[in-house]
């Protein structure tokens, strides 16, 4: 019981530096790194209730969710390098719809 | 052994979000999906676990790889935001407490891993719309994001 409720707190505390990644950062690269932790921390609660709760359903979930993660960070990825080669920015911050869009 | 590794990947997981330059931090997040996928393992998903290694340790880096050519060798400087600690600290609190007051409701089986064949089929094959619907939303961006690539290159030229 105890190492269940340990491992779950470690998969909140992933979450929770992915969340403050994403919300204090603002270089791309540092942003998708967090968002891919709290993905992966979602996905790390999944295995650890499907392990101690012996609830199998939960891992094709989990697939499922690596598969959004990797297809997140493809197309991100292509996003990004496309409006920083017409903007010539970085920082998703300085980005302006306008300048991408004309 | 367990609270080892999973300290291990906080603790990795905290530097590549603050290492200053680029290429480090990539690895300190490749070596982080590498032990996750370990613990996962560990847990008697081997499948997930394996998957975990290749896609993330594999695809995703080579992906962030990618993003470094952009970046350069070192992360811009910038400001930090303060409320985005406090943020998630309440976010982790709030998740901890939620999760220690329903925990002593829950059962704990704790019993060998039994793998049931076509659960995905079982289960969830309602979402396979949703996800086709996403598929093509996806597609769709790409393509007009190419488009505008295009016109701008034609702009330019």
């Amino acid at each position: 019981m105890s190492i269940f409720i340990t491992q779950m707190l470690f998969a909140f505390a992933l979450f929770g530096i992915g969340l403050y990644g994403v919300s204090s950062n603002r270089d791309f690269l540092r942003i998708f790194f967090a968002l891919e932790m709290m993905l992966n921390a979602v996905i790390m609660m999944l295995a650890t209730t499907a392990y101690h709760l012996g609830l199998s359903e939960n891992i094709p979930l989990a697939y499922m969710i690596m598969v959004l993660a990797t297809l997140e960070a493809g197309i991100g990825v292509l996003i990004f390098a496309s409006a920083n080669k017409i903007s010539g920015k970085i920082s998703p911050d300085e980005f302006s719809s306008k300048e991408v869009l004309q | 052994m367990t609270i080892l590794l999973l300290t291990l990947i906080l603790i990795l997981a905290v530097a590549s979000l603050t290492m200053k330059k680029s290429v480090s931090a990539i690895i300190s997040f490749a070596i982080m999906m590498l032990l996750l996928g370990i613990y996962y393992i560990s847990l008697h998903e081997k499948m997930l676990g394996l998957f975990q290694i290749f896609v993330y340790t594999g695809g995703i880096v080579v992906l962030m790889l990618f993003g470094v050519t952009i970046i350069g060798k070192e992360f811009p400087k910038a400001k930090n935001r303060a409320w985005a600690s406090l943020f998630a600290f309440i976010s982790f609190v709030a998740l901890s407490w939620l999760f220690i007051s329903t925990v002593s409701s829950l059962d704990i089986v704790n019993s060998n891993h039994i793998e049931i064949n076509n659960l995905f089929a079982q289960k969830y094959s309602f979402v396979v719309i949703l996800f086709a619907l996403i598929g093509i939303s996806l597609m769709y961006a790409t393509i007009s994001m190419a488009k505008v690539l295009r016109n701008r290159g034609k702009k330019e030229s």
